[in-house]
């Protein structure tokens, strides 16, 4: 990745401008808001907040159901062409013969390629570093082994994730997280919806219809 | 008959207020809105305190703006991000014409940005050969019809399905049905190309966080995503007050902007912008850009308008006007040129901000000052103060008509007179219990209430 230059627009003529503007002394900012939330069951909000945006959570015992999940929700929906992300705890997904099942390969990877397969895949599977118990968010990256499009582009999202990976909230994730940040991370709390149309909701317009979480411990 | 009259927010909203089906669809979106929101906020505990909080957030960001931005722009360049600043709509729209044709883009994906209606960029990109297409569902409607936005965030508050319909059926030369799940799907096909060929994705920005050169970008369909994730470069164009120095402050944003807006916990997507594709990325762009945009903005700071910076356009404080809800959102336009992209309470403090009070005197006038857009601010942004203020430069400037003029002095002379507007104020609710539910509720307070409460 090539450093950006000094920008080289404008730059001098709005600091100019801001720097002739008479500022008061600058306040200082409060301290910072910390969360006031607390859910006996964070998981049980988890569920009733995703739900309430129309997507769909699954709660499991191990990862070995959580993956059979997986596999009898390609069934239903009768997918052929699913594409994955490959990172934990996907590494042991398999989904057997009679479909196909792209993952993303860090290495000799054709963006071309893997855009075609994601814009023509029946679903995707993810998993999330995080889920928000407050909002029913999960949180998706990009990175090593992940691609945006998994999650963006066909009808159907799965994401596979660990309960123990659940925060409160918007703060405590906040709080908890470090290092830098990836070039994208997503909140998603929900299928892809609008109202734009006579305020009527309808769900898929640009992203997935269906968003399935499944849990597991 | 006045000129006044003849143009601007009083023709428009007199044709407006005679469109009973326009209305219709705005009372049901505006409606929808405020319940939403009400229940969002009574959710969270101490929802007050947080707007409080907020408050102190935007007031201290703005009092240290340029340090905010300048940190901005070294934590981004080193995310590998490129930061321009337009001192206004040309420079801006020049830096993204710029940028689309060095890429040989013909083809540019929007996500919806009043920031780029307020400088006007598609028409400039259609000057310079590029073709952009909006992509928010409402956007597109927007675009298709050939109007400005009717809404902040519900462009389209304004059109029915059979309306929708037409559109799409001219835009395609499919035949389609007047129903939203086929509408739906359609937008869903036809812009999906649009997303997969573009060669520039533009879209807007919600906040910059300073700390780590971050652009949050929300959206709920998911187009946002889209144009942040496909196209090989991305620009994002903002305002430069819509910074926040350190993700603390941003999650207090987050967890206001959605409640106020729609009613939701969080919007479906929130996109945290932190660069481009790295080389372990098997997708995202290959270039990332923001762009700072001043156009006007700079000069409020330090003066009684600077609060005005403190907005992050959730659009609450439209679903409470009385005069919103009754003129709809392209009544809020100078006497010449295209409604403004800020309509409401908020635009009609903005636009004469930022575009001209000459060309926009009679939007400070387009208010009946109830307080309600007070009352619902997650920012606690005193709108009533600054129409009142607007309304004072208006007359001082010598703007006013005679016509207008006799108005103001009247309404002078009953702002001046406490007793008289105390009176007025308490027979509009006591009124209001006999003629039922429809009429717009008056703020729980009124503005001369809290005033005197901040003086005593």
């Amino acid at each position: 990745m090539k450093r950006p230059e000094k920008p080289e627009y404008g730059f001098a003529t709005v600091f100019e401008t801001l720097s002739e503007t008479i500022f008061p002394a600058p306040a200082a900012l409060p301290a910072p808001w910390t969360s006031r939330r607390r859910f006996p069951d964070p998981v049980a909000r988890f569920r009733e907040a995703l739900e309430a945006a129309h997507g769909e959570v699954r709660v499991v015992e191990t990862l070995d159901e959580a993956l059979s999940e997986v596999a009898e929700l390609l069934e239903e929906i009768g997918a052929e062409v699913v594409v994955a992300d490959s990172e934990a705890p996907l590494e042991r997904f398999s989904l057997g013969a009679g479909r196909q099942v792209a993952r993303v390969s860090t290495h000799n990877a054709d963006p071309e390629a893997w855009r075609d397969l994601c814009a023509r895949a029946d679903a995707g599977v993810t998993s999330a570093e995080a889920l928000l118990a407050e909002t029913g968010s999960l949180v998706v990256s990009s990175g090593p082994g992940r691609s945006r499009l998994v999650s963006l582009l066909p009808p159907v999202h799965i994401a596979v994730v660990p309960a123990e990976r659940i925060e409160t909230d918007l703060f405590t994730w906040l709080a908890a997280r470090s290092g830098r940040w990836p070039a994208n991370t997503v909140l998603v709390s929900g299928p892809s919806k609008t109202g734009d149309i006579e305020q009527t909701l309808s769900v898929g317009v640009h992203g997935p219809k269906r968003l399935v979480a499944i849990l597991y411990d | 008959m006045n000129g006044d009259f003849n143009s601007g927010f009083r023709e428009a909203a007199r044709i407006a207020i005679e469109d009973v089906g326009l209305i219709r669809s705005v009372e049901t979106a505006t409606g929808r809105f405020r319940l939403g929101r009400e229940a969002a906020l009574a959710e969270l505990p101490e929802a007050d305190a947080m707007r409080d909080h907020f408050k102190q957030i935007r007031a201290a960001t703005l009092s240290n703006l340029k340090n905010h931005l300048q940190t901005f722009e070294a934590n981004a360049r080193t995310a590998g991000v490129q930061v321009h600043f337009a001192l206004d709509a040309e420079a801006a729209c020049a830096i993204i014409l710029d940028l689309a044709r060095k890429r040989g883009a013909t083809l540019a994906a929007k996500s919806k940005s009043m920031t780029t209606e307020e400088i006007h960029l598609n028409p400039a990109l259609e000057a310079g050969g590029i073709r952009p297409v909006e992509t928010d569902l409402g956007e597109w409607i927007v675009q298709l019809a050939g109007e400005a936005p009717a809404h902040i965030i519900a462009p389209a508050i304004n059109k029915t399905k059979e309306q929708v319909a037409d559109l799409f059926r001219e835009e395609s030369g499919d035949e389609i049905l007047a129903e939203i799940p086929a509408l739906t799907a359609q937008a869903r096909r036809r812009l999906r190309e649009t997303f997969l060929q573009a060669g520039i994705g533009i879209s807007g920005g919600n906040m910059a966080v300073a700390e780590t050169g971050s652009v949050v970008l929300v959206t709920n369909e998911g187009n946002g995503r889209m144009v942040t994730s496909l196209p090989p470069v991305h620009v994002a164009v903002l305002g430069i007050e819509k910074i926040v120095p350190t993700w603390a402050e941003a999650g207090v944003w987050l967890s206001l902007l959605a409640r106020s807006a729609t009613g939701q916990p969080l919007s479906i997507y929130t996109s945290i912008i932190t660069g481009p594709k790295q080389d372990a990325d098997i997708d995202g762009p290959e270039e990332v850009h923001v762009v700072f945009l001043d156009n006007g903005r700079s000069k409020l700071l330090g003066t009684k308008y600077e609060e005005v910076l403190q907005c992050i356009r959730c659009g609450a404080c439209l679903n409470v006007c009385p005069v919103y809800r009754s003129a709809g959102g392209h009544a809020y336009r100078g006497e010449t040129g295209p409604p403004s992209p800020y309509s409401g309470p908020i635009g009609a403090v903005v636009t004469p901000l930022l575009f001209g009070l000459a060309d926009h005197k009679q939007l400070p006038q387009a208010s009946s000052l109830c307080g309600a857009c007070l009352d619902v601010c997650p920012v606690r942004i005193d709108l009533p103060r600054m129409l009142v203020d607007l309304r004072r430069d208006s007359v001082e400037a010598g703007l006013d008509g005679a016509g207008t003029a006799v108005v103001t002095r009247l309404a002078a002379r009953a702002f001046g007179s406490e007793r008289m507007l105390g009176l007025a104020a308490r027979l509009a609710r006591f009124g209001r219990r006999f003629v039922g539910g429809d009429l717009p509720r008056p703020a729980k307070r009124s503005f001369r209430e809290i005033r005197r409460e901040k003086r005593s």
